[in-house]
């Protein structure tokens, strides 16, 4: 149910880390590896944030559009759906459903002035082509639960709200990674909490065994959060360009 | 604004509709049965198993009129549909996109009655009032319908009684299905006020505090609109039918206070505390605080005893202070529901054997008009519609399995009334010229036809044909 993520669609939608990780045939047919997929979907999820700078949208709407955008590549692949497209697609469609309406227009109108790449200039109609694609890639289920929420309320719980802003900055950062769409945001906002004790030397140990949560799925979050933190903190332009090149899209 | 064609409606690009989408295909198209500001609405049944023959309403969004595709409302609605299941809450069955004019379509499971007609009826052709039993199934299923709601955190905000459905003949006769979730929101976060988004809607139902100026909604502005639902249930006639200022943004609706203070009273502060705090409360401009409305009278005007449990029922759903105000779960647990007559599943057959059952009429269908909206000619809208209606009658026996409406000719052109049909009719109404019902002198047949007819134009203006229901209000939602 709608505001209840234990009946929600949200929840229904939950996958597995393996299905998650399919590439598409045809992407594979192209030669896009599972690294590059993940590659692709954590520079669109950058873009988006970055788009969503320019429209002055909340971090909520943000995160709406990334987790709009990985359901879609559950599904379709990246040669039919051109990631340079759907990732601002899916924050024009988040701010609807955020309640945050931006013109396609705008979005349009900062995507030609920011960005010079000949692969990421749309025309609105492209836009609003690909809106009704997305809605139907995504079944209509346009409800998200994100761990912000959870988050500020299990800090208060545990006393920790000095933590607030470093937990907050990871829970931003696990939209980089497909967590959304595998664990309840709970759990992620947990892990979040988890890392941040860690990093801050807080002994924690006491509140998450009363709270009775599975340390396990928290700590798997953990450790592929830090794994990224390790390997993708940056992401070299040339490397993205030469990757979506491959799947030759706008031709 | 952008190179795409925003401006013109489907009408215009698909007349004849060589991109008639495929999913259509699944339906037979019986005809339209309503139509706002967001679209329209269709009735259609299903062609193929394992649901063939079943009817489904299919409620198309035109394309937001600012060229920015898929409009704000339907995805909203959808939002929203698409995570609720309650038996009193109305089923979305399928979700449709037409890529070539961008419109949406919603697919619902098919409800023959709504309250407005249901009262209707009652108030024009019966002469009697709504069986208390009925009356009180409404009731207990409409609360039951909005305390799932309410206890998922969503607020209706447009209930009125056109949005409150009822299912016909079938499985589920006379189950309550709540619907129109367009103006639906979750409210984990504060919900800024209505008018704010320049949405408009009926203010008969709205409750005090946004008429005050509240700036955000609680669930409390639901159980308003069930109280004044109720009592137009037991009185046949809208309680609080204040005249609508038009204006914006969120004009002062004095008329409507008025009409609320001359039932209930004044409020005063000692009943409720925040009152001061609301915004035309405290710039009291056009003086509210200083009118005194004597003898308030709720009982009277309901015609209820004040020690019965149904006018104590009533009197807490229209409690002043929403923050005093019954909730939908308090309201199931109330005394009235625990008495005889017990609420039952159909609440369209009395309990009582040998009692009267009405016969209410099924919802007038305009068959003459296909899904891109357009009213067709007589003759060529088989070929456009993709269906053979052609006023063979088939669809009026589909929709109208009780000897109401009888199949009628297609009325060519009888639809079509805004602009210059529109005063006429609201004359020829307002005269009681029955015949004033058609403006064009267009043949028709008479008798049966007139009263489906003014059916008709009530979907697209509920003031029309309609003494004291004044002409303003005009947005019905489905």
């Amino acid at each position: 149910m709608a505001a209840n993520f234990w009946s929600s669609s949200h929840l229904k939608l939950l996958m597995d880390q393996e299905e998650v990780d399919v590439v598409h045939s045809p992407d594979k047919e192209r030669g896009l590896t599972l690294e590059e997929f993940k590659y692709i979907k954590m520079h669109m999820a950058n873009y988006i944030g970055k788009l969503a700078q320019f429209v002055k949208v909340r971090q909520r709407v943000v995160a709406t559009a990334v987790t709009y955008m990985r359901r879609v590549y559950t599904r379709k692949s990246m040669t039919e759906y051109d990631p340079c497209l759907v990732a601002p697609t899916c924050l024009y469609l988040a701010s609807k459903a955020e309640e945050s309406t931006v013109q396609a227009r705008l979005l349009v109108f900062y995507i030609k002035k920011q960005l010079t790449d000949e692969k990421y200039r749309f025309e609105i109609k492209d836009i609003l082509e690909m809106e009704m694609k997305i809605l139907e890639a995504l079944d209509y289920y346009l409800v998200v639960y994100h761990p912000y929420r959870p988050l500020s309320q299990l800090l208060q719980d545990a006393g920790m709200t000095d933590m607030t802003h470093l937990s907050w900055g990871l829970v931003n950062d696990t939209y980089k990674m497909d967590l959304i769409l595998i664990y309840p945001p709970y759990m992620i906002a947990l892990a979040c909490i988890y890392i941040a004790s860690v990093l801050k030397d807080k002994d924690t140990t006491a509140w998450f065994e009363e709270l009775r949560a599975d340390m396990n799925v928290v700590k798997n979050i953990s450790m592929e959060m830090l794994d990224f933190y390790d390997n993708h903190k940056i992401l070299p332009e040339d490397r993205v360009n030469a990757i979506i090149n491959k799947l030759s899209l706008k031709q | 604004m952008n190179s795409r064609n925003v401006g013109g409606s489907s009408n215009n690009n698909n007349n004849n509709n060589p991109n008639r989408p495929a999913w259509l295909q699944q339906y037979d198209l019986i005809g339209k049965i309503g139509e706002g500001t967001y679209g329209l609405v269709f009735l259609a049944r299903t062609k193929s198993q394992p649901n063939r023959g079943k009817c489904i309403a299919i409620k198309k969004f035109k394309q937001s009129k600012d060229g920015d595709g898929v409009s704000p409302t339907a995805i909203r609605e959808i939002m929203l549909l698409r995570e609720i299941s309650h038996e009193n809450v109305v089923k979305l069955v399928n979700v449709h996109i037409n890529p070539a004019d961008m419109s949406l379509y919603l697919a619902f499971d098919y409800a023959e009655h709504d309250l407005y007609e249901i009262i209707r009826h009652h108030r024009e052709k019966v002469n009697q009032s709504i069986n208390q039993y009925t009356v009180k199934s409404l009731l207990w299923q409409l609360l039951n319908g909005l305390n799932y709601l309410h206890s998922n955190w969503i607020i209706h905000r447009d209930l009125k009684p056109s949005n409150i459905l009822v299912m016909g003949e079938g499985e589920e006769q006379g189950v309550v299905k709540i619907a129109d979730f367009g103006l639906a929101r979750i409210y984990q976060a504060p919900l800024k006020y209505l008018s704010e988004n320049g949405v408009v809607v009926t203010i008969w139902y709205r409750a005090p505090e946004l008429l005050l100026g509240a700036k955000h909604y609680t669930s409390a502005v639901d159980m308003w609109a069930v109280g004044c639902i109720f009592a137009e249930l037991l009185t046949l006639k809208p309680l609080f039918q204040g005249v609508e200022v038009k204006a914006t943004p969120n004009p002062f609706q004095l008329d409507q206070l008025d009409k609320i203070f001359k039932v209930l009273g004044h409020p005063t502060q000692e009943k409720w505390p925040t009152l001061v705090n609301l915004p035309h409360w405290q710039s009291d401009q056009q003086h509210i605080q200083g009118h005194k409305y004597d003898n308030p009278g709720l009982y009277s005007v309901v015609h209820l005893s004040q020690k019965s449990p149904a006018y104590d029922l009533l009197s807490k759903m229209l409690e002043y202070d929403p923050r005093k105000r019954i909730t939908a779960a308090q309201a199931l647990e109330h005394e009235y529901f625990r008495i005889d007559p017990l609420p039952g599943r159909n609440a369209l057959v009395p309990c009582q054997p040998g009692e009267k059952v009405v016969n209410y009429p099924a919802r007038p269908v305009d068959t003459t008009t296909d899904f891109e909206g357009s009213t067709s000619v007589q003759g060529s809208q088989s070929v456009s519609s993709g269906n053979a209606v052609s006023g063979s009658g088939v669809a009026a026996s589909v929709v109208a399995p009780r000897p109401v409406p009888r199949p009628m000719p297609p009325m060519v052109g009888m639809q079509r009334m805004p602009g210059q049909g529109m005063t006429a009719f609201n004359l020829a109404s307002q005269a009681g010229m029955p015949s004033g019902m058609n403006p064009g002198g267009i043949p028709m047949q008479r008798a049966a036809s007139q009263a489906h007819q003014q059916q008709q134009m009530r979907r697209k203006d509920p003031g029309m044909g309609m003494t004291g229901y004044p002409p303003q209000q005009k947005s019905r939602r489905f």
